[in-house]
Order: structure tokens, then sequence, then C-alpha cells
């Protein structure tokens, strides 16, 4: 008799522990469609962007872009309010990941910092102009990564993961690779509504599917595009104190003043990880690209294709860490060498010329969002 | 003498202990061949089942845009072969066999419905309350008009339909949000 008590209460016990799991199920549903409700208060820029695109909830929707641009106006199927509230969550996402500028990160941006490992990296900071830069005269800049085109060329063959890759994977991708972080479920909110946002824009901007535009991906730089004098280690590295280290800091672990990001880490634990398409060992093309079209803020596209495969192999031999795929011993290497490494430069830098001082505060903030002519 | 014969008998030990090994691998050999060349099983095999007017959709919808061949084409022609014989390539996810009515895709919409559908899709839908995608619509059909299951979202006979309205999507140059005329 007390065995079957026994039994009976280890039963009911199980059964209790898999009704909270439920209830708590159920709780979290609920939070998530009072998010997917609530009105979104957006970023400044996404205010301007989203505004300038005539986002608003309705039957039909035609761009003003196009309108303005093309002198004819398309009419596209309208969003609706939940549509919309999608977009602006995604357009958030994008231009303040961390949700640095957010009073409530959950209902802004679903908290999309707690897929992002440490404090710096914003999708905004390779996808320009909040995934869609532009010029002061509207145009649509060539290499510059824009969301919106790489919708349009969704699912096409990727050759780094041999899979068709579908945009909604990619963003995965990011979020483990780019952002040394995690990856959210394939439905997670969180991705669905970057691709709202992204879908958005290729109609604000009246791109077809699967049509190739300039302005997706980045103009890689090939070691054929230089004089092919090598890609030197010594060269990177007087080229980045003279030109990068002022906002990004020794050893490329970022600037914060006051607790707040001036211009992220581009090496160390806030920074992307060796399997990111940005280091040099994995793709030589890519960081070169971003540099020689993005950087340094107000004289970009000033360095010579060398110089930005130079700085790119400097940058990309600095301690970070290591790919989820590469194993726990490569992790501790890294980990070893992004601890022990800065402060042993330090010590050996302080003897050395002063390097160039940081940007102020204003013309920092305005290099981490946009320093280029976009348009808006 | 026996010396001769005892290395004899060695030797064909040697050669007695090296069958069952030598028989596993003419097996796998064997097993390989069979399943890339006469298994018809399509896991073993790369290309895609070509279907009667295949070519001829290919022309017709521009396909070739893509390349002659490759993992994006076959992808699409697999998604073909899904939407006009869906009972024969995604008999799993469907209760329809060749002899029931509406056993395909084809049997209610056109390759232009689904890529209208793909660019209007990822919209918020008041009948489920929620915002709906292409996959979750191309699934509720499996469950729904083809009397069948719910595939995963990474499942290639729901991956390979919307890779098939992709490249229609492309061939009509549509964008996101085309409205068809009669709209």
């Amino acid at each position: 008799m007390p065995q079957l008590a026994g039994k009976l209460a280890r039963i009911a016990l199980l059964l209790l522990a898999l009704g909270s799991l439920y209830l708590v199920a159920l709780h979290k549903h609920a939070q998530r469609d009072e998010i997917r409700k609530a009105a979104v208060t957006l970023t400044p820029d996404c205010t301007e962007k989203l505004g300038r695109y005539g986002l608003a909830p309705g039957k039909k929707y035609a761009s003003s872009y196009v309108a303005e641009r093309a002198g004819a106006s398309v009419e596209l199927r309208g969003y609706s309010e939940e549509d919309v509230r999608a977009i602006q969550r995604g357009c958030n996402i994008i231009d303040d990941s961390q949700g640095a500028l957010a009073k409530d990160p959950w209902l802004e941006r679903w908290n999309a910092k707690r897929f992002i490992r440490g404090n710096h990296v914003s999708c905004d900071h390779c996808h320009r102009g909040i995934g869609d830069l532009q010029d002061a005269s509207g145009n649509r800049l060539p290499g510059s990564n824009s969301l919106a085109a790489s919708w349009t060329m969704g699912d096409m063959y990727d050759r780094f993961t041999g899979l068709l890759l579908p945009y909604e994977m990619r963003q995965m991708q990011c979020y483990i690779n780019s952002s040394n972080g995690y990856k959210p479920n394939l439905a997670d909110d969180v991705i669905r509504d970057v691709t709202a946002y992204s879908r958005f824009l290729s109609a604000a901007l009246d791109l077809k599917i699967a049509n190739h535009y300039e302005e997706q991906g980045i103009d890689e730089i090939p070691a054929s595009a230089t004089l092919k004098q090598g890609d030197d280690y010594i060269r990177g590295e007087a080229l980045y104190s003279e030109k990068c280290q002022g906002c990004h800091g020794l050893q490329g672990v970022g600037l914060e003043v006051d607790g707040k990001l001036v211009a992220p880490a581009v090496a160390g634990p806030n920074s992307w990880n060796l399997q990111s398409r940005n280091n040099f060992y994995f793709v030589s093309t890519i960081l070169a690209g971003f540099i020689c079209r993005n950087m340094p803020p107000g004289q970009e596209n000033s360095l010579q294709h060398q110089d930005c495969r130079d700085i790119a192999f400097y940058i990309s031999n600095l301690p970070r860490p290591a790919g989820d795929r590469q194993g726990p011993l490569a992790a501790l290497r890294q980990q070893l060498l992004m601890a022990v490494m800065p402060p042993l430069l330090r010590l050996s830098a302080s003897g050395k010329a002063p390097v160039q001082p940081p940007l102020d505060h204003a013309s920092a903030r305005s290099s981490q969002h946009l320093p280029v002519d976009n348009g808006q | 003498m026996d010396a001769a014969r005892s290395h004899e008998r060695r030797s064909w030990y040697a050669v007695v202990a090296r069958v069952p090994g030598l028989a596993a691998l003419a097996i796998i050999i064997a097993f390989l061949l069979w399943a890339h060349f006469a298994s018809g099983i399509s896991v073993f095999h790369s290309d895609v089942s070509s279907e009667p007017g295949w070519q001829k959709f290919r022309s017709d919808h521009g396909v070739g845009y893509f390349g002659e061949d490759g993992q994006f084409v076959r992808a699409v022609q697999n998604g073909y072969n899904l939407f006009f014989h869906t009972y024969k390539y995604a008999s799993r996810f469907t209760r329809k066999s060749a002899v029931d009515g509406a056993n395909a895709c084809a049997s209610c919409h056109t390759v232009e419905d689904l890529a209208y559908s793909f660019v209007n899709s990822d919209r918020f839908d008041p009948k489920l309350g929620a915002r709906a995608s292409f996959e979750d619509r191309v699934r509720r059909c499996y469950a729904g008009s083809l009397d069948g299951f719910v595939p995963t979202v990474y499942e290639p006979a729901v991956r390979d339909i919307r890779l098939l309205a992709r490249a229609i999507a492309h061939h009509l140059q549509l964008g996101e949000g085309a409205l068809r005329k009669e709209n």
C-alpha cells in the first residue's frame, strides 16, 4: 500500500511538472501575442526611413521613393497593422540590435540582444543605412550589403554552407558568427520581423525577385584587384594605427564612452568570430571590400585596394572568439589570446608614440550611424 | 618439401583470411552501384527525375536564367515534380494517390498563382489571426487540401515549392507585394 502511494505521488509530481511547463508555455505564448499587438516605438533613424517610404496600414501600398524616382506610382498590396508593426520591429532590430535606444527591448525588438554575445554588435554596422544605404540623392550604393537586394536573391546556392540558403537561415548565420552569438529559431519573431522589414524595403525600392542588384552584398576586393604586392601584416598594422585605431582602439577592441558605444570592436570578445565571413582567413575579400567602401568615416573610398586588404589581414590576425564548429581547444586558445594579448600590447605600446586621439563623441555617434550621405 | 608445403598452406590461409573483408568490400561496392544506378531511390542520386513536360516548362518559364544545371535548377525541377505530381513525389505528406482527384498542387493552382502567393506571403491573415509565411501555406495545403500530414519547414517538399515559386516570380518579374491585374 505505501508502495502504491509512493508511485502515485511520483506520477502526480511528474504530471504537476508537465502541467507547470505547459502553463509557462501558455504564458509565454500570450506574452508574445501581446508584444505583437503593442504599438512600436521606432528609433529616430527608423522613423525617418519608414516615414520616407510611406509605410502605413492600408489596402494598397505605393512607394513614394519609386514615385519620386520613376515618376510613376506602382500599386502594391498594402500592409495590415500587424504587418506594419512587424516591419517596424524589424527595422529597430537592424538599427539598434543591442536595444541601446529602447525603453523596452522586448516590446520594440524582441530583445534581439539575447542572441548576441557582447554589447557591441548591431546589424547596422555591416548593413549600413539600416540595410539600405543611399547617397544624398537617394541613389543606392553598390556593394552596400542591402537587405532588400539580399531578400530578392535569397534561396540561392551558398558555397560556404553547401545549401540553397533561405534568407532566414542567413540571418541565423549572422547571429552565430558575425555576432558571435546564439542561433534563434527559424520561426522566431526576431527572424521573421527582419524578413518582413527586408521584404518591405524591396517593395519600397521596387526590386524584382532574383534580379541582380549592385547593392547586394559587398563589392569584394580580391588580390587580383591590387598590384599584387602581397597582403602585408606589418603594413596593415601601420595603416590600422594611422587610420583605424583612433576609433576602434588598440587590438581592435572597440571604444565605449560613458557606457555608450562609439566604435564597435573589430577584434576581441565583442567582435565577430573566426567563422564569420568577415574573417580574412575564411573569406579574404569581404572585409577588405567593406573597409574600402565604408572606412574611415568621412573619408570613404579614400583607401587603396591593397591598403584595405592589408588592414583586413592585420585585423583578422588579432585575437577573436573561435567559431562554434571549431571545438573547445580552439575556443580555449582564442580566449587565452584575448585575455593575454591586449595588456601585453598596451605595455609594449606605452613606450611608442601616442596614437591618433579618438573622435569627439558627437562625430563618433554619427560615425556609428551612417557617416556617409545616405539620403536620410 | 615440408617447408614448401607449409609456405603454400600459409599463403592459402592468408587468402582465405581476406575473404570476409573482400566480400564486405564487394557488397559495399555493389550496394553503391545499385543505389546510384538501379535503385531509383531519389536520395541516392543527385539528379532529379525528369517528368514529361519539364523541358517545355523550363524553356517557357525561363528557368535557364539560373543556369543549365545547378543546385537551384535541380531544386526548381523537384519543385515542378512536386507541384504537378504531388501524390508521387510527396507521398509521405499526402494520402492522395494517382487514382484520386485533386491529387496535386496543380489540381487547384497554377504556377503563376504560386508566384503571386510567394511575393504576397509573410502577411497577416485575419482567418488565422497571425502572419502566415509561404511555407505555412504550403504546409497547410499538405495537411488540408491534400488530406495528408504537415511537413517541417526544412523539408524539401516545402522548400522546393518555394524555389519553384521564386523562379516563376523572377520569370514574371514580380516584386514584393505585386498584384495581379484582375485585382
